[in-house]
């Protein structure tokens, strides 16, 4: 595979401190938030994968200041927290940053509906893939309805994360 | 930052990606192949952001506590109707009750049986759930500190959360009884028949290694067994709530997806549980054994 398609393109430069650490303290953040307790009925199996939204919307809009050692600490932070087998994490995230990487021309500078559309077949691959790694890891058919839901849920609160991030980043970074 | 000349930059950018990727394929096996590896780093990790957790949780719980009142709020005439009916019937099994709590003192006395009871509780509250479909965890914000150790049992007033599998110095992990990896020794306690309750990450783990025959009926009280030495008899589990194909399901008594607060039980039986020991340290099988008939009481 050619190495051509992971480097960086050149992106405004962001002077201000806040706007150089925002992606990467939204991703953590994003961890931290699927891990907290809400009191929902049935709500911890089915917590959207909040890291990968961040993951995705970063990748497309600011790449540079989403490295992927940021991407690999942020995902073994997820995995210590949440207690699953480490490293799933950060392999999920850092493996969403290549397959961002590879078509983020198609995406920048498009309407939201076609970078929703990409969210959600990135979506559906990476939770199908989360489902046959974990199957591997613990040796047998686990129940697939669970990430099915957490899959839509994910895909359903894109818009809002998305949204909030861009809103963050315009405030922060003073750049769409 | 060390300077480098902007060709070896771009090479350094464009490797760090596929290197990260495959660390983090080697993490992943080494993690599954020695399970201790990473523990200490865990356990770190969770006592260093558990009081951070705590702190956001508190405002959550409070949140948790608004939907319930909103709920009760829409649902309070059935909820009071239903409570009457129950209140009427309950007030009959009291008088049971206390019947059978005279009778069993004075048997007991006959038979100087030892009581069974908790030596200690610590009460925790929960700091942080395993967001996902893959494990049941929690984490709790009670840790060696506070005199919590490995192996003991969570429950709260309803009955068994699961078991203690790490403790940190602040915060302590809960492998919940839906947990893939949770097998608790139980029995029905209708025909003291023995089973195995087996989670399977869904909500409602399922009854393994029942006699042919012997089956479980919907409707029957599960509680813990005793067997192993872990857990101490009698705690409630839950109710056998439905017996179609691949083994009876349990439903839990404690809604587990609404814990709040959780207690921490010390029935001073936690130590039967073997230690894990790290796989390059790991002596012969059956030197490993005796350690076990050691601490057993």
């Amino acid at each position: 595979m050619a190495l051509k398609v992971f480097s960086i393109p050149a992106l405004p430069r962001v002077n201000n401190g806040a706007g150089r650490v925002l992606p990467v303290a939204t991703t953590l953040l994003a961890a931290v938030i699927s891990v907290l307790p809400l009191q929902i009925p049935g709500y911890a199996a089915l917590t959207p994968v909040f890291t990968l939204m961040a993951a995705y919307h970063w990748t497309i809009y600011r790449p540079d200041l989403l490295p992927p050692l940021a991407l690999f600490a942020v995902g073994l932070t997820e995995d210590l927290l949440a207690g699953s087998p480490i490293g799933v994490n950060a392999l999920l995230l850092l493996l969403t940053r290549m397959a961002v990487l590879s078509y983020r021309r198609y995406f920048v500078n498009r309407r939201f509906p076609f970078v929703w559309t990409g969210f959600t077949l990135l979506t559906a691959v990476a939770m199908v893939a989360l489902w046959v790694l974990h199957c591997i890891l613990d040796l047998s058919l686990l129940d697939f309805r669970d990430t099915v839901i957490r899959g839509a849920l994910t895909v359903a609160i894109f818009p809002l994360a998305s949204f909030m991030l861009g809103r963050a980043q315009r405030a922060v970074m003073g750049t769409g | 930052m060390i300077r480098l000349s902007p060709q070896l930059r771009t090479a350094v950018q464009r490797t760090t990606l596929p290197i990260l990727v495959l660390l983090s394929g080697a993490v992943i096996v080494l993690g599954k192949a020695d399970q201790l590896l990473f523990d200490s780093l865990r356990t770190a990790v969770s006592d260093t952001v558990a009081p951070v957790l705590d702190a956001i949780a508190r405002p959550l719980n409070a949140f948790g506590e608004v939907v319930d009142h909103a709920r009760m709020a829409v649902t309070t005439y059935q909820t009071n109707v239903r409570l009457e009916a129950e209140n009427q019937r309950l007030l009959q099994w009291q008088q049971a009750a206390l019947n059978l709590a005279a009778d069993n003192k004075q048997l007991r006395g006959l038979l100087k049986a030892v009581p069974e009871t908790a030596l200690s509780f610590v009460t925790a509250r929960v700091v942080a759930n395993s967001g996902g479909a893959f494990v049941r965890m929690i984490l709790i914000n009670a840790g060696s500190e506070d005199h919590v150790s490995r192996g003991q049992a969570v429950l709260t007033g309803e009955g068994l959360v699961g078991r203690l599998t790490e403790v940190g110095d602040r915060a302590a992990r809960v492998l919940l009884i839906t947990d893939l990896n949770s097998r608790i020794p139980v029995t029905i306690e209708r025909s003291h028949v023995a089973a195995v309750l087996a989670g399977d990450n869904s909500e409602r783990p399922r009854l393994l290694y029942l006699p042919a025959g012997d089956g479980a009926k919907v409707g029957d009280r599960i509680v813990t067994s005793g067997e192993g030495g872990v857990f101490p008899p009698g705690l409630p589990v839950g109710i056998v709530s439905a017996t179609d194909g691949g083994g009876p399901r349990v439903e839990p008594y404690v809604e587990l997806s609404q814990l709040g607060y959780v207690l921490v039980a010390d029935y001073g039986l936690s130590r039967s549980l073997p230690q894990p020991l790290p796989m390059l340290a790991r002596p012969a099988r059956h030197a490993k054994i005796d350690g076990d008939d050691g601490t057993l009481r």
